[in-house]
Protein backbone atom coordinates (compact mmCIF):
# COMPACT_ATOMS: atom_id res chain seq x y z
CA UNK A 1 0.00 0.00 0.00
CA UNK A 2 1.37 3.44 -1.17
CA UNK A 3 1.66 6.17 1.57
CA UNK A 4 0.14 9.60 -0.25
CA UNK A 5 -0.17 12.53 1.74
CA UNK A 6 -2.40 14.69 -0.60
CA UNK A 7 -4.93 17.25 1.22
CA UNK A 8 -6.88 17.18 -1.47
CA UNK A 9 -7.54 21.23 -0.82
CA UNK A 10 -6.18 23.58 -3.68
CA UNK A 11 -5.90 26.98 -3.48
CA UNK A 12 -5.88 29.21 -6.56
CA UNK A 13 -4.16 32.40 -5.75
CA UNK A 14 -3.39 35.80 -7.50
CA UNK A 15 0.20 36.41 -8.62
CA UNK A 16 -0.04 39.94 -6.33
CA UNK A 17 -0.38 38.14 -3.18
CA UNK A 18 2.46 35.80 -3.90
CA UNK A 19 5.14 37.95 -5.32
CA UNK A 20 4.22 41.45 -4.67
CA UNK A 21 3.16 40.80 -0.70
CA UNK A 22 -0.15 42.51 -1.16
CA UNK A 23 -1.86 41.37 0.94
CA UNK A 24 0.94 42.22 3.87
CA UNK A 25 1.29 38.23 4.83
CA UNK A 26 2.92 35.29 2.96
CA UNK A 27 -0.38 33.71 1.59
CA UNK A 28 1.40 30.54 0.88
CA UNK A 29 3.45 30.39 4.20
CA UNK A 30 -0.08 30.10 5.21
CA UNK A 31 -1.54 27.82 2.75
CA UNK A 32 1.77 25.49 3.50
CA UNK A 33 0.99 25.35 6.90
CA UNK A 34 -2.94 24.92 6.70
CA UNK A 35 -2.15 21.92 4.13
CA UNK A 36 -3.31 22.97 1.19
CA UNK A 37 -1.84 23.30 -2.18
CA UNK A 38 -1.29 26.20 -4.82
CA UNK A 39 -1.83 27.17 -8.28
CA UNK A 40 -0.24 30.51 -8.04
CA UNK A 41 -1.54 32.76 -11.45
CA UNK A 42 0.29 34.35 -13.70
CA UNK A 43 0.87 38.14 -13.04
CA UNK A 44 -1.55 40.80 -14.05
CA UNK A 45 1.16 42.17 -16.53
CA UNK A 46 1.86 39.06 -18.88
CA UNK A 47 -0.17 40.09 -22.30
CA UNK A 48 -3.38 39.27 -22.67
CA UNK A 49 -3.10 36.41 -25.15
CA UNK A 50 -0.18 34.92 -22.48
CA UNK A 51 -2.19 35.11 -19.45
CA UNK A 52 -4.94 33.58 -21.28
CA UNK A 53 -3.02 30.22 -22.29
CA UNK A 54 -1.93 29.69 -18.98
CA UNK A 55 -5.80 30.48 -17.46
CA UNK A 56 -6.66 28.07 -19.82
CA UNK A 57 -4.06 25.54 -18.52
CA UNK A 58 -4.61 25.98 -15.24
CA UNK A 59 -8.41 26.16 -15.70
CA UNK A 60 -8.11 22.12 -16.69
CA UNK A 61 -6.12 21.61 -13.83
CA UNK A 62 -8.86 23.03 -11.96
CA UNK A 63 -11.55 20.97 -13.66
CA UNK A 64 -9.61 17.55 -12.97
CA UNK A 65 -9.74 18.58 -9.16
CA UNK A 66 -13.14 19.70 -8.96
CA UNK A 67 -13.83 16.15 -10.75
CA UNK A 68 -12.39 13.90 -8.16
CA UNK A 69 -13.70 15.90 -5.40
CA UNK A 70 -11.27 18.00 -4.41
CA UNK A 71 -11.93 21.31 -2.58
CA UNK A 72 -10.73 24.10 -4.41
CA UNK A 73 -11.01 28.01 -3.36
CA UNK A 74 -9.69 31.23 -4.64
CA UNK A 75 -7.89 33.71 -2.95
CA UNK A 76 -7.13 37.16 -4.23
CA UNK A 77 -7.68 38.72 -7.26
CA UNK A 78 -8.79 35.16 -9.94
CA UNK A 79 -11.41 36.97 -12.37
CA UNK A 80 -9.37 36.08 -15.10
CA UNK A 81 -10.07 32.08 -14.58
CA UNK A 82 -13.99 32.58 -15.16
CA UNK A 83 -14.21 32.55 -19.09
CA UNK A 84 -11.82 29.84 -19.27
CA UNK A 85 -13.67 27.73 -16.59
CA UNK A 86 -16.86 28.66 -18.02
CA UNK A 87 -15.64 27.32 -21.30
CA UNK A 88 -15.10 23.71 -19.64
CA UNK A 89 -18.96 23.82 -18.20
CA UNK A 90 -17.01 25.29 -14.75
CA UNK A 91 -18.14 27.47 -11.91
CA UNK A 92 -15.75 29.61 -9.81
CA UNK A 93 -14.75 28.31 -6.72
CA UNK A 94 -15.53 30.18 -3.80
CA UNK A 95 -13.31 33.28 -3.64
CA UNK A 96 -11.72 35.13 -0.56
CA UNK A 97 -9.42 38.38 -0.72
CA UNK A 98 -8.07 37.87 3.16
CA UNK A 99 -6.70 41.44 4.69
CA UNK A 100 -4.78 38.65 6.72
CA UNK A 101 -2.98 35.53 7.30
CA UNK A 102 -5.82 35.03 10.50
CA UNK A 103 -8.79 35.38 7.56
CA UNK A 104 -6.99 33.07 5.42
CA UNK A 105 -6.75 30.35 7.76
CA UNK A 106 -10.26 31.25 8.97
CA UNK A 107 -11.70 30.74 5.41
CA UNK A 108 -9.92 27.96 5.15
CA UNK A 109 -10.73 25.83 8.58
CA UNK A 110 -14.61 26.29 7.53
CA UNK A 111 -14.34 24.43 4.75
CA UNK A 112 -15.38 20.64 4.68
CA UNK A 113 -12.85 18.63 4.63
CA UNK A 114 -13.18 16.55 1.40
CA UNK A 115 -13.67 12.62 1.22
CA UNK A 116 -10.77 10.77 0.37
CA UNK A 117 -11.59 9.07 -2.11
CA UNK B 1 15.63 43.55 -11.74
CA UNK B 2 13.48 40.57 -10.61
CA UNK B 3 15.18 36.73 -9.84
CA UNK B 4 11.76 34.24 -10.88
CA UNK B 5 11.85 31.02 -10.08
CA UNK B 6 10.04 28.61 -12.62
CA UNK B 7 8.93 25.76 -10.46
CA UNK B 8 7.16 22.59 -11.32
CA UNK B 9 3.96 22.65 -10.75
CA UNK B 10 3.67 19.67 -7.66
CA UNK B 11 6.64 21.63 -5.86
CA UNK B 12 3.71 23.79 -4.94
CA UNK B 13 0.56 21.38 -5.42
CA UNK B 14 1.80 18.14 -3.85
CA UNK B 15 -2.10 17.20 -4.96
CA UNK B 16 -1.61 17.06 -8.56
CA UNK B 17 0.97 13.80 -7.82
CA UNK B 18 0.70 11.06 -9.12
CA UNK B 19 -1.04 8.57 -6.61
CA UNK B 20 1.23 7.41 -4.20
CA UNK B 21 3.79 9.98 -4.92
CA UNK B 22 2.52 12.77 -2.90
CA UNK B 23 5.25 13.58 0.13
CA UNK B 24 3.24 16.57 1.77
CA UNK B 25 0.06 17.52 1.81
CA UNK B 26 0.25 20.59 -0.15
CA UNK B 27 3.33 22.93 -0.83
CA UNK B 28 6.55 21.48 -0.71
CA UNK B 29 7.99 23.44 2.14
CA UNK B 30 11.81 23.69 2.31
CA UNK B 31 11.73 24.86 -1.29
CA UNK B 32 9.17 27.47 -0.58
CA UNK B 33 11.34 28.10 2.74
CA UNK B 34 14.73 28.28 0.23
CA UNK B 35 12.81 30.44 -2.43
CA UNK B 36 11.53 33.40 0.29
CA UNK B 37 14.89 33.86 2.06
CA UNK B 38 17.05 33.72 -1.08
CA UNK B 39 14.01 36.54 -2.40
CA UNK B 40 13.31 34.32 -5.54
CA UNK B 41 9.56 35.17 -6.79
CA UNK B 42 8.12 32.21 -7.80
CA UNK B 43 6.03 31.32 -11.31
CA UNK B 44 4.46 27.88 -11.16
CA UNK B 45 4.60 25.74 -14.52
CA UNK B 46 1.22 23.66 -15.24
CA UNK B 47 1.66 20.17 -14.84
CA UNK B 48 1.36 18.03 -18.24
CA UNK B 49 0.68 14.72 -16.46
CA UNK B 50 -2.53 15.84 -14.93
CA UNK B 51 -4.26 17.47 -17.87
CA UNK B 52 -2.94 14.37 -20.26
CA UNK B 53 -3.65 11.51 -18.27
CA UNK B 54 -5.08 12.75 -15.11
CA UNK B 55 -5.45 12.31 -11.32
CA UNK B 56 -5.76 8.77 -11.23
CA UNK B 57 -2.71 8.41 -13.92
CA UNK B 58 -0.64 4.86 -13.17
CA UNK B 59 3.22 5.94 -12.02
CA UNK B 60 5.06 6.02 -15.91
CA UNK B 61 8.33 5.73 -17.15
CA UNK B 62 9.84 7.94 -19.92
CA UNK B 63 9.33 5.92 -22.43
CA UNK B 64 5.54 5.33 -21.46
CA UNK B 65 4.51 9.05 -22.45
CA UNK B 66 7.19 9.82 -25.23
CA UNK B 67 4.15 9.88 -27.67
CA UNK B 68 3.55 12.24 -30.29
CA UNK B 69 0.31 13.33 -28.64
CA UNK B 70 2.03 13.89 -25.43
CA UNK B 71 4.47 15.99 -26.98
CA UNK B 72 2.43 17.77 -28.43
CA UNK B 73 0.46 18.47 -25.28
CA UNK B 74 3.89 19.17 -23.78
CA UNK B 75 4.98 21.59 -26.54
CA UNK B 76 1.18 23.46 -25.95
CA UNK B 77 2.11 24.18 -22.31
CA UNK B 78 5.92 24.87 -23.42
CA UNK B 79 4.64 27.76 -25.65
CA UNK B 80 2.94 29.72 -22.83
CA UNK B 81 6.29 28.57 -20.50
CA UNK B 82 8.26 30.08 -23.20
CA UNK B 83 6.22 33.23 -23.85
CA UNK B 84 6.19 34.00 -19.86
CA UNK B 85 10.42 32.93 -19.45
CA UNK B 86 11.18 35.18 -22.50
CA UNK B 87 8.48 38.12 -21.16
CA UNK B 88 10.77 38.00 -17.65
CA UNK B 89 13.77 38.16 -19.66
CA UNK B 90 12.51 41.08 -21.73
CA UNK B 91 12.28 42.96 -17.99
CA UNK B 92 15.46 41.96 -17.71
CA UNK B 93 14.71 38.91 -14.35
CA UNK B 94 17.01 36.39 -13.86
CA UNK B 95 14.97 33.16 -14.57
CA UNK B 96 15.96 29.40 -12.97
CA UNK B 97 14.38 26.18 -13.64
CA UNK B 98 13.63 24.53 -10.73
CA UNK B 99 11.86 20.62 -12.00
CA UNK B 100 11.72 17.40 -10.39
CA UNK B 101 14.53 14.92 -10.42
CA UNK B 102 13.48 11.16 -11.84
CA UNK B 103 10.13 12.40 -13.31
CA UNK B 104 9.77 11.42 -17.05
CA UNK B 105 8.02 14.84 -17.69
CA UNK B 106 10.04 17.06 -15.50
CA UNK B 107 13.51 15.70 -14.59
CA UNK B 108 15.97 18.00 -14.99
CA UNK B 109 19.22 15.34 -14.73
CA UNK B 110 17.55 12.94 -13.24
CA UNK B 111 14.36 10.81 -15.52
CA UNK B 112 12.97 7.65 -15.08
CA UNK B 113 13.87 5.36 -18.12
CA UNK B 114 12.58 1.29 -18.94
CA UNK B 115 11.92 0.47 -22.00
CA UNK B 116 10.58 -2.80 -21.62
CA UNK B 117 7.82 -1.77 -19.04
CA UNK B 118 4.44 -1.77 -20.45
CA UNK B 119 1.12 -3.80 -19.82
CA UNK B 120 -0.59 -4.55 -16.52
CA UNK B 121 1.68 -2.01 -13.93
CA UNK B 122 3.16 -4.46 -11.91
CA UNK B 123 6.51 -3.79 -10.59
CA UNK B 124 8.86 -3.92 -7.74
CA UNK B 125 9.58 -0.80 -5.68
CA UNK B 126 13.19 -0.03 -6.38
CA UNK B 127 12.96 -1.26 -9.58
CA UNK B 128 15.86 0.73 -11.53
CA UNK B 129 14.17 3.54 -13.53
CA UNK B 130 16.07 6.09 -12.84
CA UNK B 131 18.69 7.33 -15.67
CA UNK B 132 20.40 10.05 -16.23
CA UNK B 133 18.85 12.37 -18.31
CA UNK B 134 15.81 15.18 -18.49
CA UNK B 135 11.84 14.79 -18.88
CA UNK B 136 9.90 15.40 -21.60
CA UNK B 137 8.60 18.86 -20.56
CA UNK B 138 12.01 20.05 -19.82
CA UNK B 139 13.49 18.77 -22.99
CA UNK B 140 10.86 20.43 -24.55
CA UNK B 141 11.12 23.73 -23.01
CA UNK B 142 14.78 24.23 -23.05
CA UNK B 143 14.21 23.46 -27.06
CA UNK B 144 11.65 25.58 -27.62
CA UNK B 145 13.86 28.72 -25.75
CA UNK B 146 16.75 27.42 -28.05
CA UNK B 147 14.89 28.15 -31.46
CA UNK B 148 13.55 31.22 -30.15
CA UNK B 149 16.98 32.42 -29.76
CA UNK B 150 16.54 32.97 -25.62
CA UNK B 151 19.44 32.66 -23.23
CA UNK B 152 19.23 29.55 -21.78
CA UNK B 153 18.16 29.17 -17.46
CA UNK B 154 20.03 27.71 -15.23
CA UNK B 155 17.98 24.67 -14.32
CA UNK B 156 18.29 22.16 -11.33
CA UNK B 157 16.18 19.39 -10.11
CA UNK B 158 13.95 18.60 -6.16
CA UNK B 159 15.65 15.41 -5.32
CA UNK B 160 13.01 14.56 -2.24
CA UNK B 161 11.46 11.49 -4.40
CA UNK B 162 15.00 9.62 -5.05
CA UNK B 163 15.78 7.07 -2.69
CA UNK B 164 19.54 8.60 -2.32
CA UNK B 165 17.96 12.31 -1.14
CA UNK B 166 19.60 13.74 1.49
CA UNK B 167 18.33 17.00 2.96
CA UNK B 168 20.66 18.35 3.93
CA UNK B 169 23.08 18.27 0.97
CA UNK B 170 19.75 19.59 -1.28
CA UNK B 171 19.69 22.41 1.27
CA UNK B 172 23.45 23.28 0.71
CA UNK B 173 22.59 22.85 -3.00
CA UNK B 174 19.84 24.68 -4.08
CA UNK B 175 21.05 27.30 -1.57
CA UNK B 176 24.15 27.63 -3.47
CA UNK B 177 22.31 27.28 -7.29
CA UNK B 178 20.04 30.17 -5.82
CA UNK B 179 22.94 32.33 -4.86
CA UNK B 180 24.62 31.85 -7.86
Amino acid sequence: MQTDERSRRVAVVSDDLVNADAGGFDVLDVLEQAGWGAIVLPPAWYPAELSGDLLAQFAEHIEEFLRHGYDVVCVGSCEGLSAPLAALGVAMPESRTPSGAEELLEFLDQRAMPAHG
Amino acid sequence: MARVAFVAHCMLNQNAKVVGGALCRGIYPPLLRQLREEGWEIAQMPCPELTFTGLNRFWAVREQLDTLAYRRHCRRIVAAVADAVCAHLERGDEVVLIGLEGSPSMGVRVTSSDPARAGRPEWPDGAPELTPGSGILIEELLRELRARGAPEPRATGIRHTLPDFDPGAERAELAAFLRN
